[in-house]
């Protein structure tokens, strides 16, 4: 006998406000106990299926069931009160609050009026970390902790809440190799104790790992469950795409040329105060992809920032194409040809409140190509190189028009790419280019650098994703505590190399 | 470029909502205050709407207000709290009648109020770009500076010798001529609406205007996009304070020949904080302040018929005005304040 789905989902439509047609009558369904796979393409309406399972949206069209009864949830405390919880692509946390402070937020009993048990969420909490071995600092400010961590409170705010289906909206996506297996041992652990998961990643190598099995969308429609077991990733891929995927990365091997980016001898503080650059020293080439690779919060964002003028620099010197550049504004890197891809697409890479078109020029918004007299920007010319943007990178977007908050998070990703890449660079910077970003789109965005390189230009890659680092960098730094334990070549060490690393400790060989 | 319709429709239709919404509420009040609500309204709309001269005086009641609501709606709109367009009236309106009286030509006086708004405006720009003092504290307690200063520069250097009770006026040579004969309708007004027409533009089709867009919405993106947010706090407020500068000097300049600042200011305060209200009511956008502007100065226009004719007390006037800007200011407010929070 077949027993009853702990979800249900039935013709679930969705149109947005401003006519997007998100999902199409998607039928999905998951079983108690199972950790299942969501899987398809940027825009394909992952995030917003499961927005409507957990009350943040409310579909147009469709039924959902609940342990085969009908709900309709009005808020994510309905949701919550079915057992119910969702960490979304983009955190949520208060950054100035601490951990316990974020978990117990907004829970029902701490309200305004009512007096905060702290001590006994505290116990509760301390419990819930032993059960699964997943500790993370309760008292410190979530804005200290790293992204890592901030996720692992995230994950613990939801289940603090006591829900038994778990949604996780591509959680991988910001954390390094080894902390995905510390993700996938919590996630196996609480299988065991009965929970649901629906793991949402565009990793197929991670879906075939955790899942048990997979559902895979394409343009707001399924297209089918499958048991993980009985897939490989080439028909996963092919069900999300439509058509058969031949995925590589062609990578001549060239000789690298005359340095463009040097950094020498260079100190950056971070937002505490604290030394977070201690006296780097490295060259960029033209014609070389320059990996960095290490833990999150080990330097990395402080070094980016110092190098493209939007941090102050400490001690030492940065130099473009033989210039001194120390302390420059970002506006004068950018006319001598730098671009830069920044790690954080929402904060920084876009003003997600203004449409495509006004995004897509945001540091490129003086040349002459959008000029017209008195000071004018030329629309006309800004919507034909949005378009271009669009077009050329298959950014999925409603209408250029649009606003930014409206595109899926892998879209937004790859306007940000498409608009750096048509600065053509001398240098680049790639912070995280692909995060959130789909299996073909991130074969292309890779190629592109790639294409970059071989034209000679001097691209600077940062990136949490290992085997990113590791299959385009010409040379690679590891970076512990804002030193680079060592400077490498990719094909000349193991992972198992790379990992020890990046966690501090250096090749003995 | 095509303006985008469907951008607009939802703060449109928000804002005709909260019109009907605030009406209602003031009808209420009136009722229980022994009015008969119908008679009220009917004489305020057909003293603002009824005839020639109520439709012009609605239209230069609009002026000023449009002006002051330009300044907050550029102070918003670029991530400002700018509420210092009061303080900055006044200035207008003396730097106006000092260089006229000097050198009697419109645009000696219109270069008047410009130079005193931008002038009186640098003063938090400056604070906040050097000190980081916010927006929100130094204009209101500039305003009253501003007004200390304004009264004893009335009182005490530009008094008209043969009336004690006013300054000079501005002379009928830099008068903006009247618009219709016997109402106080001059073309000050045209300014008005040119100055909200130029706002736009600056504000969506030039450069200026994108990178103080970029900056309120989001700091960092701005820097990120080689764009420099001290330069844009500092553009903002001196394109506000050209508004509110001008506000000053089209009201010495746009009444006819007898008007000037009376002695207690009593005729050109207020100005400031109205246009908050409009500015809000007009979503913040040069266009809808247009519109919204006209509505106040209906508001402002009808207020004496509906004493006249329904025999509700000035005061009660003012009421179902206040009732009527909060209810329809709500919106706005809220846009505002979840931008605020959430900075
Ligand atoms: N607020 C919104 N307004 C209008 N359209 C939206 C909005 N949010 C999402 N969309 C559209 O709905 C579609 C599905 O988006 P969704 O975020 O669900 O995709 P996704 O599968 O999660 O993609 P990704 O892998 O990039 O995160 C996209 O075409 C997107 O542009
Ligand atoms: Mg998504």
């Amino acid at each position: 006998m077949e027993e009853v789905p702990i979800i249900e989902m039935k013709g679930i439509v969705k149109v947005y406000p401003d006519g997007t047609k998100a999902l199409k009558g998607v039928d999905f369904s998951v079983k108690k106990g199972e950790i299942h796979g969501l899987l398809g393409e940027n825009g394909a309406g992952k995030t917003t299926l499961m927005k409507i399972l957990s009350g943040m949206l409310h579909p147009t069209g469709g039924k959902i069931f609940v342990n085969g009864k009908e709900v309709r949830f009005k808020s994510p405390a309905d949701a919550l009160a079915n057992g119910i919880g969702m960490v979304h692509q983009h955190f949520t946390l208060v950054d100035v609050f601490d951990g316990l402070h974020n978990i117990i937020l907004g829970m029902e009993g701490h309200g305004l009026f009512s007096k905060i048990d702290v001590e006994k969420a505290k116990e509760k909490l301390q419990k819930l970390m032993d059960e699964l071995n997943f500790q993370v600092p309760l008292d410190v400010p979530v804005e200290k902790l790293p992204v890592g961590v901030q996720q692992r409170i995230e994950i613990l705010k939801t289940l603090y809440r006591d829900v038994d289906v778990l949604i996780l909206d591509e959680p991988t996506a910001v954390l390094t190799p080894i902390e995905v297996k510390e993700l996938f041992e919590v996630l196996r652990k609480l299988k065991s104790q009965g929970k649901t998961i629906i793991f949402i990643s565009h990793k197929l190598r991670e879906v075939m790992e955790i899942t048990d099995r997979v559902t895979v969308l394409r343009k707001g429609e399924l297209i089918g469950t499958v048991n993980t077991r009985e897939t490989t990733p080439k028909e996963l891929a092919k069900m999300m795409v439509g058509r058969e995927v031949v995925l590589k990365i062609e990578k001549p091997p060239k000789e690298a040329g005359k340095p463009v980016l040097e950094v020498k001898d260079l100190w950056v503080k971070g937002d505490r105060g604290e030394d977070a650059v201690k006296g780097l020293t490295f060259e960029v080439r033209a014609g070389e992809i320059f990996g960095i690779a290490g833990v999150e919060g080990n330097g990395q964002t402080e070094l980016i920032e110092a190098i493209s003028g939007l941090r102050k620099v400490e001690k030492g010197k940065v130099i473009l194409n033989g210039k001194d550049i120390t302390g420059r504004p970002p506006r004068e890197l950018y006319d001598l040809g730098m671009a830069h891809i920044p790690e954080d697409r929402i904060h920084m890479g876009l003003v997600i409140e203004m449409s495509v078109a006004e995004n897509s020029i945001l540091g490129l918004h003086w040349r002459k190509a959008f000029r017209g007299p008195l000071g004018l920007i030329r629309w006309d010319k800004v919507k034909e190189h949005a378009a271009k943007l669009v077009r050329d990178f298959e950014v999925s977007v409603p209408s250029i028009e649009a606003p930014a908050k409206s595109l899926s998070g892998g879209n937004q990703q790859k306007l940000i790419v498409a608009r750096e890449v048509s600065k053509e660079p001398e240098f680049i910077i790639a912070s995280q280019p692909t995060r959130g970003v789909d299996v073909a789109s991130t074969e292309y965005i890779r190629n592109y650098l790639i294409k970059l390189r071989n034209e000679n230009k001097a691209v600077l890659l940062v990136s949490a994703d290992l085997d990113e680092v590791l299959q385009l960098s010409d040379r690679m730094a590891i970076i512990y505590e804002g030193k680079f334990v060592g400077i490498v070549k990719p094909e000349e060490v193991t992972e198992e190399q790379i990992g020890l690393m990046m966690g501090g400790i250096k090749n003995e060989s | 470029m095509r303006v985008d319709i469907k951008g607009f429709t939802k703060p449109l239709v928000e804002s005709l909502v909260a019109i009907v919404i605030g009406i209602l509420v003031g009808a209420i009040i009136l009722a229980f205050s022994g009015y008969s609500p119908a008679e009220a309204y009917i004489a305020l709309f057909n003293g603002a709407l009824g005839s020639k001269y109520g439709l012009a005086m609605t239209l230069s009641s609009a002026t000023p207000i449009i002006l002051t609501a330009l300044t907050f709606g550029i102070g918003a709109r670029t991530g400002l709290f700018n509420i210092g367009g009061e303080g900055t009236v006044y200035f207008g309106a003396i730097m106006a009648i000092i260089l006229t009286n000097l050198w009697g030509n419109v645009l000696m006086g219109l270069f008047g109020g410009i130079l005193a708004g931008m002038a009186w405006m640098a003063i938090p720009a400056i604070l906040k770009v050097l000190r980081g003092v916010n927006e929100v504290v130094s204009t209101i307690m500039l305003n009253w500076m501003a007004y200390f200063i304004a009264l004893y520069i009335v009182l005490q250097k530009i008094p008209n010798p043969e009336d004690p009770n006013k300054t000079l006026a501005v002379p009928v040579s830099a008068r903006f001529p009247i618009i219709m004969k016997g109402t106080e309708l001059s073309w000050a007004f045209a300014i008005s609406v040119i100055a909200a027409l130029i706002t736009y533009y600056i504000l969506w089709h030039t450069e200026l205007g994108y990178e103080l867009r970029v900056s309120g919405y989001n700091e960092r993106a701005a820097r990120y996009g080689g764009i420099n947010p001290k330069k844009a706090i500092i553009w903002s407020f001196l394109l506000g304070g050209i508004m509110s500068g001008l506000a000053g000097a089209t009201e010495v300049m746009g009444r006819p020949p007898s008007y000037a600042i009376s002695q207690g200011m009593a005729n050109i305060y207020g100005y400031g904080f109205d246009g908050i209200g409009v500015s809000l009511v007009g979503r913040n956008h040069p266009l809808g302040i247009i519109f919204s502007g006209i509505f106040f100065g209906m508001l402002r226009a009808g207020a004496t018929s509906m004493q006249i004719e329904a025999g509700v007390p000035l005061e009660m006037v003012k009421v179902v005005q206040g009732v009527i800007v909060v209810t329809i200011a709500i919106p706005g407010l809220l846009d505002l304040l979840k931008k605020v929070v959430r900075r």
